[in-house]
């Protein structure tokens, strides 16, 4: 890279980003009592009988395990959010390039109901300043990582938030068609770059 | 036929041999039977041979007889002599050795060092073409010259330092170079080197920076670093280097490897540590400069780091005896752009560069009081008008935060009240913002929009740095800090701020280092008046108060009280009805209090075996029948709870107590008339029942060596207990109480059974073992009496190969086959009563000798085995290698592959679970033994993975992460043909009903999306 675009741009704090676990705390609280030092209380520590064939995973266990927890718009923040940006060592969700209300689940066909699991994921995308030319890498990016990592019944649609880039008409078109995003896949140098930027999602992910 | 000529006889086949010759010869001279010029002049004829090795081998004969000699033979004249002869004959091999045996004979005096010097700078004019062990040698004489002749190569000034670099340059070899190194700088140091500054220089700086790798298995073990070290030592060794040192290395900061930035930086924060004042002052503008973009810009952390630490280290040079504040010192000149630049930075803190911009003042901070005041006078006023002025919640955060790193550089420079610093006449700059400070923490903590918790944590750490900083907030007012943390802890609604409830928390666990009065006074009653006198089924609020509580105990003064309290609680709750869950809380509480204690030497500890142990257990008693009124003590759980806490009492009282506590096991400190003890006793009701879990709590804190209550001096008294207990267990069908008895069996064939009577023991399991297998109607109560009383034994490897064949036997019952199948996994598993510190005797070869023994048995009759009792074999193997370290395991991987394949198509999901974790650890430590099984590996675990309907979420998890494991462990050839197959597999996982489960798929399938492709670049 040749020369930085944007070398100072806003950062969120990590904290601030939209998280399961503070939406959840108020549920989880009431179902089972937890306070906030494990070691303080702790559970009984007697093993389960292992002559009695029941499970003996205590996290997970039957009820628990028909519940379904289906894939909201937090699961595909929390995907899409550890990309690094091509730029700087700093996350897609502390940039604000991506942000969870600008992440969309829509059925394909409401007019069937539950009988289509077809889902249109729709993410839009803010660059941090508006001529950033590497506003397509970064779409790309948050596309390959979407369709590695989503079921194919869903439908995935990138785009550049209206008003936020100068050629977001162009980008648009470029990350919408099939044909330029799969050549480009083909491009080794691209492909480097797009995989250095996926790197943040696997360590990130615990 | 002479000593020489005898030795270069010798020589050749046997270096030994030849030496013992030239011994002789030095015996000779020293018993006076020959004499030096005789020795000298005995080698005439060989000395001028053509055949260089001829001479060499003659000069390292006498180099040899020079250095079996005893040090004061030799006179100053001898020695004279021989240094000549030696120097004249420098070129011929052995002579450099023997220079350096004469010099370092106390008689060598510096003329000699300065002839040895001038004939190596005469004769070694073409070093580099000789091969490198002479080299080395060469140099190693240089350095002893240099080191106990110092003073004569000093002398010759200029001489010395051209000769030297003349001498060593073109050096490649790293031995060599650590030698060179170490040479050199003893002449930058303590040489005047102002006329030769440049050379000098060139003469190391051309190695900057090193770049030299060690061949693997390097037997000389010098590593790069090594090389760095000395090499910077050298750079940093004098200030005339700085015209050359400092636009070169920030030349070399340039460069695009991290790496050599890292050498740079490093390099240039010794330079900083060592030049002199004016120097360092000359150049630190010019260095900020330079090293600020690694910060501000920050690419990789470590190097940031190790900006940070060079613009520090220059700071320190600047600050060495200065405690002057005036702004026309270098430090000052120093500080000035570097504060200018920050300031501008925190204009706008929600960028990028205003956190370096932070890290920047403090690390300077750091440096010493006087770079603390200077800054502080500097950036503090600005950055509170930036406070104030600030628009949004997210800017003032930022602020916050540097204020933060800016308190911890105070509390660097000036300490706690525990860690005090070194004492400096400097004033605290911050004194005058004191009031401004605590406000401004105090009303952005309890004054901002409740769910602003980031926020909030900044500003809660911010004020607990001002009341931490010594000498700085009076009482009062960390008084007042201490009372918004116990609220927030204590009222403020509980959810979605554990962030925030754990840093008041630890806050407050600060602060109780510090000022314990404070918590006693402030926190201590709130937090107790919190706790509630009545147990309320839906309300837990007091959870978090006990743990507070138990946090906060760490000073001994504050844990007694709080143990006393928490008594006097607990009794009062006990009064009143309701859940059990309240009263286990505050004995967890205790139980977590006292684990905290060093309980062996506790003053108090006798009143904890009255008031815990005798008073509370006396009390459950009582209950049991009906003497007292039944409370939450007499359920179960509660009991398990209050067993814990005594067995960690008993544990730690003395002998004679213990011997007391011992006969009392059973009737439980109770009087004779009041409760009949539940052994040898039929129809006792379930309420004494459950007294035996206190019971087994006791057992298990006794020593081995006490005489438990039931059993004396004669023999088989224990064994009498042990089929009472046994009888009891097999009726027992409460599982807390039986899994109790147990226990007790478990204990008494452990600990307590003499190792002569463990014979008659294990015919008596065999007994009970035959009678299993011969009646149909088996008890699941008889299998876990057989199993624990064989965990006893096998733990302390009595008779083990004998029990283990009896239990393995078990496995083909068609009756009893699966429940002892699942047995298996009990013997070796880690329990709380049976462990080392109640003085189970657990043998470290335990392990090994189950895994000897089951392993090869398992898989031999699985193989004969009938397809319906198949899956029992494959649960023990499960319930064996559940505990069994890896590099047990490791060695028979191929013997188990095969049948753990096997046991992940089981329908049971714990076995499944296990199997597929031991799957995994097998693919972790040993990748090559998994690759030829990698078809039907990949194959089972997609299945596991992908049946959302058949296998549990664990399952489906695990087998995941299994599947995970192999890109970039297994070869990429093995694993490219499954590729397509286990990423296509893995969509059905993507769409898993469970999130968890999910997640891990996703990471799986990029793991396996991007195993091979080349890097790109």
């Amino acid at each position: 890279m040749s020369e930085i675009l944007n070398a100072n741009p806003t950062i969120r704090n990590a904290s601030d980003l939209p998280s399961r676990r503070r939406q959840d705390t108020t549920q989880s609280l009431s179902k089972t009592p937890k306070g906030l030092f494990a070691s303080t209380v702790p559970a009984s520590a007697y093993l389960p009988d292992p002559f009695s064939p029941h499970s003996l995973d205590s996290d997970l266990s039957e009820d628990d395990d028909n519940e379904i927890e289906p894939i909201d718009e937090q699961e595909i923040y929390d995907l899409i959010s550890p990309i690094s940006d091509p730029e700087h060592p700093l996350t897609l969700g502390s940039l604000s390039v991506v942000n969870l209300p600008d992440i969309h689940l829509t059925p394909t066909f409401p007019e069937k109901g539950a009988a289509s699991p077809l889902t249109t994921l729709t993410v839009l995308i803010t660059p941090t300043i508006t001529h950033c030319s590497l506003a397509t890498v970064i779409g790309l990016g948050v596309r390959v990582r979407l369709e590695q990592a989503l079921p194919p019944r869903f439908r995935v649609d990138v785009r550049i938030k209206e008003g936020t880039h100068s050629t977001a008409e162009q980008v648009n078109r470029q990350l919408g068609d099939k044909e330029r995003v799969a050549a480009a896949l083909e491009n080794g140098t691209l492909v480097g770059v797009l995989r250095k930027m996926l790197e943040g999602c696997e360590s990130g992910a615990a | 036929m002479s000593d020489v000529q005898r030795y270069l006889l010798a020589v050749d086949p046997d270096k030994t041999k030849a030496s013992i010759i030239a011994k002789g010869t030095a015996e000779k001279l020293e018993s006076k039977n020959t004499t030096l010029i005789e020795v000298v002049q005995s080698l005439g004829e060989y000395i001028n041979e053509e055949d260089a090795t001829i001479r060499a081998r003659t000069i390292v004969y006498l180099s040899e007889v020079i250095g079996q000699l005893s040090p004061t033979f030799l006179s100053r004249q001898q020695i004279q002599i021989l240094c000549q002869f030696l120097c004249a004959r420098i070129e011929d091999g052995g002579a450099v050795d023997g220079l350096r045996k004469l010099q370092g004979l106390g008689r060598f005096n510096t003329e000699m060092a300065v002839t040895t010097f001038r004939a190596m700078l005469e004769h070694f004019q073409d070093l580099q073409i000789r091969p490198q062990s002479q080299r080395l040698q060469i140099l190693e004489l240089l350095n002893d010259l240099m080191s106990n002749h110092r003073n004569g190569l000093k002398g010759l000034g200029d001489e010395s330092i051209v000769g030297i670099t003349d001498l060593v340059s073109g050096e490649k070899d790293p031995r060599n170079l650590m030698v060179i190194f170490s040479i050199l700088k003893v002449i930058m140091v303590e040489w005047d080197i102002s006329g030769h500054a440049e050379t000098l220089f060139d003469s190391i700086f051309c190695y900057f920076p090193i770049t030299f790798r060690p061949p693997p298995d390097d037997p000389y073990g010098i590593t790069a670093q090594d090389l760095k070290s000395r090499l910077r030592d050298c750079v940093a060794a004098s200030s005339f280097f700085a015209p050359y040192a400092f636009p070169q290395l920030i030349d070399k900061l340039d460069s695009t490897s991290p790496n050599v930035k890292k050498d740079v930086l490093q390099t240039i924060t010794a330079c900083a540590s060592s030049y002199s004042l004016t120097t360092v002052s000359n150049y630190s503008v010019t260095l900020w400069e330079s090293i600020k973009f690694e910060i501000l810009n920050v690419q990789e952390e470590d190097l940031a780091e190790e900006a940070l630490t060079s613009l520090q280290a220059i700071a320190i040079r600047l600050s060495r005896g200065l405690d002057s504040t005036d702004p026309k010192t270098p430090l000052a000149r120093y500080l000035r752009p570097i504060m200018k630049e920050c300031n501008e930075q925190l204009h706008e803190p929600q960028q990028k560069q205003a956190k370096p911009a932070g890290q920047i003042l403090s690390a300077l901070g750091i440096a010493s009081p006087v770079a603390f005041y200077l800054i502080v006078k500097t950036v503090v006023p600005p950055l509170n008008t930036l406070y104030q002025d600030a628009d949004s919640i997210g800017k003032q955060r930022a602020l916050l935060e540097v204020l933060v790193q800016l308190l911890d550089s105070a509390v660097a420079v000036y300490g706690t009240p525990s860690i005090p610093a070194p004492t400096t006449t400097t004033e605290n700059a911050l004194e005058p913002f004191k009031d401004r400070l605590f406000e401004l923490s105090s009303q952005a903590l309890m004054s901002t929009a409740a769910d602003e918790v980031s926020f909030r944590v900044v500003a809660l750490k911010a004020l607990l740095r001002l009341c931490v900083l010594r000498k700085y907030l009076q009482d009062n007012e960390i008084g007042m800090a201490v009372q918004y943390f116990d609220e927030i802890v204590l009222v403020e609604d509980p959810s979605g701020k554990d962030d925030l409830k754990k840093e008041a928390i630890r806050a407050l666990v600060e602060i109780s280092r510090i000022k314990p009065n404070l918590i006693m006074d402030i926190t201590f009653p709130a937090f107790m008046s919190k706790l509630p006198d009545f147990s309320l089924a839906e309300n837990q609020d007091y959870l978090i108060t006990l743990e507070g509580l138990a946090q906060l105990s760490v000073e001994k003064f504050v844990s007694d009280t709080l143990i006393r309290r928490l008594l006097h609680r607990l009794d009062v709750v006990l009064q009143n009805d309701g859940s059990s869950a309240y009263p286990r809380a505050i004995l967890s509480t205790l139980h977590y209090v006292l684990s905290q204690r060093d309980l062996p030497h506790d003053s108090n500890l006798g009143s904890y075996h009255e008031k815990i142990v005798v008073g509370l257990i006396s009390r459950v008693v009582l209950a049991s029948t009906g003497e007292a009124p039944t409370t939450a003590l007499n359920e179960e759980a509660t009991l398990e709870i209050l067993g814990r806490l005594a067995t960690m009492i008993v544990r730690a009282l003395e002998d004679h107590k213990q011997n007391s506590v011992a006969i009392q096991v059973y009737s439980l400190f109770a009087d004779e008339g009041t409760f009949t003890p539940v052994p040898f006793r039929k129809d006792t009701p379930k309420l004494q029942r459950s007294t035996m879990i206190l019971s087994t709590a006791l057992m298990a804190g006794v020593g081995r060596s006490v005489a438990l209550q039931y059993t004396d001096s004669d023999n088989a008294s224990i064994q009498r207990l042990l089929a009472e207990l046994v009888r009891l267990a097999l009726i027992e069908d409460v599982p807390a109480i039986r899994q109790a008895i147990l226990r007790q069996i478990g204990l008494l064939t452990n600990k307590f059974l003499p190792s002569q009577e463990t014979r008659d023991v294990t015919d008596y399991l065999r007994n009970i073992v035959s009678g299993l297998l011969g009646t149909a109607t088996m008890t699941e109560n008889a299998v876990r009496v057989v199993f624990w009383e064989a965990k006893g034994l096998i733990l302390r490897l009595a008779h083990t190969d004998d029990v283990l064949e009896r239990l393995l036997c078990l496995l083909s019952s068609p009756g009893c086959g699966l429940v002892s199948a699942r047995g298996f996994s009990l013997l070796l598993a880690p329990d709380e009563v049976l462990c080392k510190e109640n003085g189970a005797s657990i043998r470290l070869l335990a392990n090994q000798k189950v895994f000897n023994i089951c392993v090869p048995r398992i898989a031999k009759e699985f193989r004969t085995a009938e397809t319906s009792i198949k899956p029992n074999y494959l649960i023990a193997l499960s319930g064996i290698l559940k505990h069994m370290p890896t590099k047990v395991v490791m060695p028979e991987v191929d013997t188990l592959l095969p049948l753990l394949l096997q046991s992940v198509d089981l329908e049971d999901s714990n076995v499944k679970a296990a199997t597929i974790q031991t799957l995994a650890v097998i693919s972790q430590e040993s990748p090559k033994a998994v690759e030829g099984h990698m078809g039907s590996l990949v194959t089972r675990l997609l299945k596991s993975a992908s049946n959302s309907k058949a296998t549990t979420a664990s399952v489906r998890h695990n087998a995941l992460r299994c599947l995970r494991i192999f890109p970039g462990r297994v070869k990429d050839s093995t694993l490219l043909s499954y590729r397509n197959a286990v990423t296509r597999g893995l969509l059905v996982a993507l769409d898993d009903p469970k999130r968890q489960v999910r997640k891990e798929a996703v990471e799986c399938r990029a793991a396996w999306f991007n195993m091979d492709e080349p890097q790109s670049d």
